[in-house]
């Protein structure tokens, strides 16, 4: 059974707020983040770590842990991203209410990092998702998470909100058809041409099975 | 630290050996793959390898197992006999070979009437990755951006030959990379 809800909202008041108004709403928001950790390998140690008594970033209004992606804010995926976890990524990402932050943390997640030539790791989560701030190292240290929150909040702090600049902003991830991330076998180059094609990405049409069938 | 003993069997005689081996005692199945020998310079193919383990043994003095691998040699586009009438749990490990090496196992019944069938790998995937012939899509439109040897980089490294330039030593591109026939990167 599909329940029909209509999609969060600002509110209609945050459209024709006057200014100081939406500096107060954009105050609240950046510090308020229930986080959703997206641990896949090592780096999410560090995640944890960083949420820890000694590094704490509680301390910046990031709140451990979201009970799911439902209610949370901001997603931080540490670790490596393989093909076979991208539909689960896509779609907890989707279920997320906006608006919505993404941080990458560490090389695995940002570029694939030492594994960027394998079969079956994914080159990046950005491409499935649209990231916001990419924290590197491999595995980076709780202190590179802390200054990627804070340059999440900045980005937030001067963002202006409304609900037909969000609808604006995630108008394209929604569209995005990046459920499953294959590559077909890749062929040698034809001999008698001169110029090499490189192999493309696909990215196949997504199913409802990968949405979730939430998402047109 | 020991050795484990292996015994090479001929592949007709693939499960009859591993028969054997359980009525001899090595009762439970630790895990089955395959060795991708294709460039052999005798009787090329996929060595079919399976370990074994005497689950009755365990109480000498060091607490360990006896165990035992079996080893076969099975030519490229051959099938190997199933083992999953001796012990059901060599499904997933059967299923994993096929989908990684591309061997096929006459007689897999796990059960479900599915056959072989992906385990591990995504939805769609083409091609069987760990074969040295599968040639990996990232190395295929990127050159590796690292450095093998003190001195090399990814910058500048046609342009400084003291450095990149070691005469006699040969080079030796790692299953998975393609050879300068792709053309270049």
């Amino acid at each position: 059974m599909r329940v029909e809800l209509p999609m969060p909202r600002v509110g209609p008041g945050n459209d024709d707020a006057p200014r100081p108004i939406k500096v107060v709403l954009n105050w609240g928001r950046r510090y308020s983040l229930w986080v959703f950790n997206f641990g896949l390998a090592c780096c999410a140690i560090e995640f944890i770590a960083a949420s820890m008594a000694r590094h704490d970033f509680i301390r910046l209004g990031v709140i451990p842990f979201a009970p799911g992606p439902r209610q949370a804010d901001l997603m931080v995926v540490s670790g490596t991203v393989t093909d076979k976890m991208a539909p689960a990524i896509r779609r907890l990402y989707d279920q997320m209410p906006e608006p919505k932050y993404v941080i990458s943390f560490g090389a695995c997640s940002n570029s694939g990092g030492p594994y960027w030539d394998s079969y079956c790791v994914t080159k990046g989560v950005d491409q499935l998702i649209p990231v916001d701030v990419y924290v590197p190292g491999c595995p980076p240290r709780p202190e590179a998470l802390l200054q990627g929150i804070i340059r999440l909040q900045e980005k937030i702090a001067s963002e202006t909100l409304s609900t037909k600049a969000i609808r604006a902003k995630y108008a394209g991830s929604r569209r995005a058809a990046a459920g499953e991330v294959t590559r077909p076998l890749v062929a040698r180059p034809h001999p008698t041409r001169p110029q090499v094609t490189r192999p493309q990405v696909t990215r196949p049409h997504v199913t409802d099975r990968d949405t979730g069938g939430e998402l047109s | 630290m020991i050795e484990t003993p292996c015994r090479d069997v001929p592949l007709q005689e693939w499960t009859a050996a591993l028969a054997a081996a359980r009525s001899e005692g090595f009762d439970f199945f630790d895990w089955l793959t395959a060795v991708d020998e294709t460039d052999a310079p005798e009787s090329p193919g996929f060595d079919l390898v399976c370990h074994l383990m005497n689950s009755s043994t365990g109480q000498s003095s060091h607490g360990a197992l006896a165990r035992v691998l079996v080893r076969t040699r099975v030519p490229n586009g051959q099938s190997a006999a199933s083992a999953t009438g001796l012990w059901s749990g060599a499904a997933w490990h059967e299923r994993e070979t096929h989908e990684m090496f591309g061997i096929d196992f006459e007689g897999f019944d796990d059960g479900t009437g599915l056959g072989l069938r992906p385990l591990l790998l995504p939805n769609g995937f083409d091609g069987t990755p760990l074969r040295k012939s599968f040639v990996l899509a990232a190395r295929a439109s990127k050159a590796w951006p690292g450095a093998k040897e003190p001195g090399e980089s990814s910058e500048g490294g046609e342009g400084s030959p003291a450095h990149t330039e070691k005469p006699g030593r040969r080079k030796i591109a790692p299953p998975g990379v393609p050879d300068s026939t792709w053309g270049p990167r």
